[in-house]
């Protein structure tokens, strides 16, 4: 009932305005069309965005995969009050709000921050490395952001593993390297998906860091729906970057759950 | 295994060490006696925490944030409970399909949640209004209640509800007498991490607050957008310490529960 009221209601309501015409100005037309979606995929412009979101997407991805799965897997073989603490430094950034966590990357990625001095003093860059203000900065800090979510599904996945095959790898000669490769890593795997959707769905949809982070040059689809419905206050064009973006996110939910079911079955 | 042990380790602990450096600073900056947050920080002062609870901006939007999220978790924790309740008990067709259902808003995006309600609250006249942000905050925390308590209901011996039946107490009885005492870990729980998330929430907020309703996330939010300002540290500091004060007992706690 709730959610009918406050999540389906407005998503149909959000729908029907995102087909109705718009004239600067005069605001809402009770015309129907087409023309938003044709715009938003149409125009080179703002099909860069989205190019430059699924790219941000797929970066943040990558990376939370390659910073994650290490520590999902020291994390899922630790036991007791060691497994406690590790988690609890996993769990913290969760506890902490995205703002003042994007704040904290503000101060550490600016042109005098503490990364470039320390840079600089080691002699690796003579100018400043622009990370303020630019997608390498939105990354770093939206990687940061979301990788405990990428280190939970793996944990998951990986305690779900029985340890008695890593064994049964090893006493049949298998080297530490090889039973990972052959046994751990295949079995991990529905891990290393639900956490990989996971990570490209928030990293699609964030809003906080890139806007703080990428200031206004940098333009990403959220950013761009915040721009069209509260700046702008162009409901149907907003609304119609939102249901590309919902869409994106429902064909990936979908092939992920048909990949998942196919090596299942 | 030593070598390759050692060098796990190694990667690990600077993944964690990235993992919280931006938490780090921010505390760090806090205390700094520049005008500006720097890393690492200059000095020691606590004028910046001064300045916090002095300025009238800041006050006023932790209040209305903490009135917000009381509000919210109230009608999130009735609805989340009665939910759980339902989905535990009757053997609902197709009740993957429902709990999916129930649990989505923890996956959709608060942008597009944003928009929606945005649009919706214009179309029905609650724009701007306490009620409509306590509505929203509500959709977003309800489904974070449903699983603790269902984690909760999993644990629950039904055969103390059907002795309590037997002994001819009625629904309202059996419920208040016998199942909520033993769901309120659950409970409390649920109601801890609405709270927080309330009152963390600044996404769907920024959408439908309107001029009137600025919370605590929304003024960090824009001041954080122009000016740089050890006062930001300083607030965010103090919300941290709070969280991990609240937040981790529950964490642990809950997860003590699942790992048995």
């Amino acid at each position: 009932m709730w959610l009918g009221l406050f999540l389906v209601g407005p998503l149909c309501l959000m729908l029907a305005i995102s087909f109705r015409g718009y004239q600067a100005g005069v605001g809402i037309l009770p015309t129907w069309e087409v023309g938003h979606y044709a715009r938003f995929l149409g125009d080179p412009f703002y099909r860069g965005i989205l190019w430059n979101t699924l790219a941000l997407g797929l970066q943040v991805t990558v990376w939370s995969l390659v910073l994650g799965y290490p520590l999902a897997y020291a994390l899922s073989g630790l036991r007791g009050v060691r497994r406690s603490l590790l988690y609890f430094a996993i769990l913290l950034p969760l506890l902490t709000s995205a703002v003042v966590r994007t704040f904290g990357w503000m101060i550490l990625l600016s042109n005098n921050g503490f990364i470039n001095q320390s840079l600089q003093a080691l002699g690796l860059t003579d100018a400043p490395v622009r990370m303020m203000y630019h997608m390498s900065g939105v990354v770093i800090a939206l990687v940061e952001v979301l990788l405990p979510f990428m280190v939970l599904a793996i944990d998951a996945a990986l305690l779900n593993v029985d340890p008695a095959l890593g064994e049964a790898a090893r006493n049949l000669g298998a080297g530490s390297i090889r039973t990972f490769l052959a046994v751990t890593l295949p079995l991990s795997v529905p891990g290393v998906l639900s956490g990989s959707v996971l990570v490209f769905t928030l990293a699609i949809s964030a809003f906080v860091t890139p806007s703080l982070i990428g200031g206004p040059k940098i333009k990403v689809m959220p950013t761009l729906v915040y721009e069209q419905g509260v700046s702008l206050l162009n409901w149907p064009f907003g609304a119609a970057i939102a249901f590309v973006m919902l869409f994106v996110i429902l064909a990936l939910f979908t092939a992920t759950f048909r990949v998942t079911n196919r090596g299942a079955a | 295994m030593s070598a390759s042990g050692a060098v796990l380790w190694l990667v690990n602990g600077i993944i964690v060490l990235y993992l919280l450096a931006p938490i780090v600073v921010v505390v760090a900056t806090a205390f700094t006696t520049t005008a500006y947050p720097v890393f690492p920080p200059r000095g020691f002062t606590l004028k910046w925490f001064a300045k916090f609870m002095a300025t009238e901006e800041f006050r006023s939007g932790m209040r209305l944030s903490f009135v917000l999220a009381l509000a919210s978790t109230a009608v999130a924790v009735a609805l989340g409970t009665l939910t759980a309740l339902a989905l535990a008990r009757y053997r609902v067709r197709a009740l993957a399909a429902l709990s999916a259902f129930v649990l989505s808003p923890i996956l959709f995006p608060g942008i597009v949640l944003g928009l929606a309600l945005l649009i919706y609250f214009h179309q029905t006249g609650l724009a701007g209004s306490f009620w409509s942000l306590a509505a929203a905050h509500a959709v977003l925390t309800t489904p974070f209640v449903i699983r603790m308590v269902m984690a909760s209901l999993g644990e629950l011996d039904p055969s103390l509800e059907e002795a309590a039946r037997n002994l001819g107490a009625g629904w309202w009885g059996t419920f208040f007498l016998v199942t909520l005492p033993l769901i309120r870990p659950g409970v409390l729980a649920g109601a801890i991490f609405a709270f927080i998330i309330s009152f963390d929430e600044l996404v769907i907020t920024l959408f439908i607050a309107g001029p009137k309703l600025t919370t605590l996330p929304i003024r960090i939010f824009t001041y954080v957008e122009y000016a740089s300002d050890p006062t930001i540290s300083a607030i965010s500091t103090t919300l941290i310490a709070v969280w991990i004060a609240v937040g981790v007992p529950v964490y642990t706690r809950f997860l003590g529960v699942r790992h048995r």
